[in-house]
């Protein structure tokens, strides 16, 4: 997935416009239930799985697209 | 108009009562209980050191509770945990790998991480969640998203979500994994004390809309659990009521169960514990089953609720030792355990840090069958499960329970859970005066319905709408 993607998908998560490549989701307002959401849009949009703990040690748009491009 | 009499000293009947009394009506508040507070009810774990045995929690969005709080001189602490939670998906009767069991168990699918998996199967890790598959989870919470922005948050019966379905009707249509079907009962346990049986759809996505949302009624940090009050929430009760006495010149009655309200086209008179009280108009401000039992003359073209509404089904117990040890070996205290019956429980140790309290919450299916148990059973049964959850926890200085399932005066907790069919014929009705009848509680909001919020906005509501009508 693009970063551009992924941003897009914190922004309608966390109902906020714009967000950031580098902006960490955390700060943004975001917790461990949203990012389930996150999650779920991810797998929707590209088929990969990600856990909760991938999720936390990637929270930036720029992160996620990275560790998502990573997994086989 | 010179004189109203309020049914139940809980949140929503005093503020009605003082925001009379302040307008210079003469007031009466009858209570059948010995207490004020109705289902906030405080428990005193150590000498003059309470918690919460009922309602607990607020958040931001709370603003007429926070405004009472500070109107009160009380103040309000964080609820900020620190240290990992415990989840326990493999006891009581949850298997691991799915087989025959009703609630399925973890599933190590899609990436979810089975973290430091025991032979008990209790996990220590980080956030509220349990190690369940996260995708899973986060499409549960798309769908209850998706229902909770179709309500009509000021008329939810006109919202375009079934009312004829139960919760867990929704659930076997659109779940299709295994932990989603896993953690649904749990989340709806915990969000509104409910069996999914017990609930229509449109009441589940209600509740949940009223509150805030998904995400803001489930979070503690940033949500609906954001704080509570200091010293215990019965405070408030406890000052409303002496507040009204001391210097409002209202009266508070408490062992008055109200049994009948007969009324004119000039005035009403309440019946209750071998007394008449005649007034210009009633406030009725119990929950719904409690204001049913009540003998309207003439009746009421609407009942209070019906053969599908359900009690919340919620037992709150409380476990005391000299201190919070979990936390030294760097846990929260908050922990899932699917098997029950405490599905989850939370660290409530007062303030000070001492006495050390692990609050436990027993909530849907679980509670009903943990309510029925004697108060030994359910000693016994709370205790071998926090030694579980929490291995080396020793035997509690102290065990409380508070039973709302069966507490004869509430009949049941959080809020009644309105079944099929209840919203399409009760809603509309809610607020509806029956002659000088008016009516108020937690459930009698849309805004914040069932929580200690929505009971202060509908007292209020029912205030204004009398001085409204009679002045």
């Amino acid at each position: 997935m693009k970063v551009e993607e992924v941003s897009a998908i914190f922004g309608r998560v966390l109902e906020l416009g714009e967000v950031g490549a580098n902006a960490d989701f955390f700060a943004l307002g975001g917790d461990s239930l949203l990012a389930t959401r996150v999650l779920s849009a991810v797998a929707r949009a590209c088929g990969v799985e990600l856990s909760f703990d991938d999720f936390a040690g990637s929270p930036t748009p720029a992160a996620l697209a990275l560790r998502i491009a990573s997994l086989p | 108009m010179s004189h109203l009499v309020v049914v139940g000293a809980g949140l929503a009947g005093l503020t009605a009562a003082t925001d009379l009394a302040l307008a210079g009506v003469g007031v009466t508040v009858l209570e059948a209980r010995e207490r004020v507070g109705g289902r906030v009810h405080g428990v005193e774990v150590a000498p003059g050191s309470w918690i919460d045995g009922g309602a607990a929690y607020l958040g931001d969005r709370h603003t007429d509770l926070e405004k009472l709080i500070t109107e009160l001189g009380l103040r309000t602490v964080p609820t900020a945990m620190t240290g990992q939670s415990r989840f326990v998906l493999g006891g009581g009767g949850v298997s691991r790998d799915g087989g025959a069991s009703p609630h399925g168990g973890a599933s190590p699918h899609g990436g979810a991480s089975p973290v430091g998996v025991s032979r008990d199967g209790g996990v220590s890790r980080d956030g509220r969640f349990p190690p369940l598959s996260a995708v899973a989870l986060g499409e549960l919470f798309d769908l209850l998203t998706e229902l909770v922005d179709a309500v009509r948050p000021e008329a939810p019966w006109l919202s375009p979500i079934p009312d004829d379905q139960t919760a867990l009707d929704w659930a076997r249509r659109n779940l299709g994994h295994r932990d989603a079907q896993a953690f649904f009962p749990l989340f709806l346990g915990e969000m509104m004390a409910a069996d999914p049986a017990d609930v229509s759809v449109l009441h589940m996505a209600f509740y949940l809309r009223s509150g805030g949302g998904v995400r803001y009624l489930n979070a503690f940090e940033g949500g609906a659990q954001h704080s509570r009050v200091e010293g215990g929430a019965h405070q408030l009760c406890q000052r409303m009521a002496d507040r009204l006495a001391d210097r409002l010149g209202g009266a508070v009655r408490l062992g008055t169960p109200v049994e009948a309200i007969r009324q004119s086209s000039t005035n009403a008179t309440v019946y209750g514990a071998g007394a008449e009280f005649r007034c210009d108009a009633v406030i009725v401000a119990v929950p719904p089953a409690l204001a049913d039992g009540i003998e309207l003359d003439p009746a009421p073209p609407m009942p209070r609720k019906t053969e599908m509404t359900a009690p919340g089904r919620a037992v709150k117990v409380h476990l005391v030792y000299p201190e919070p040890f979990w936390r030294e070996q760097g846990l929260s205290g908050w922990s899932v355990n699917a098997g029950g019956p405490l599905l989850s429980t939370v660290d409530d140790t007062p303030p000070g840090g001492t006495p050390g309290v692990l609050t436990g919450f027993v909530t849907g299916r679980e509670a009903t069958r943990y309510a029925a148990l004697s108060y030994p059973e359910q000693r016994a049964a709370a205790v071998a499960q926090a030694v579980t959850v929490f291995p080396g926890l020793p035997e509690p200085a102290a065990f409380r329970v508070n039973n709302w399932v069966r507490e004869r005066y509430s009949r049941g907790c959080y809020a009644a859970l309105f079944g099929p069919g209840d919203w399409h014929l009760l809603g509309p009705h809610l607020t509806a005066p029956h002659g000088r009848v008016h009516w108020a509680g937690a459930e009698t909001s849309t805004e914040f319905f069932g929580l200690m919020e929505g009971a202060i906005r509908s007292g209020h509501r029912a205030a204004a709408d009398i001085l409204r009508r009679y002045q």
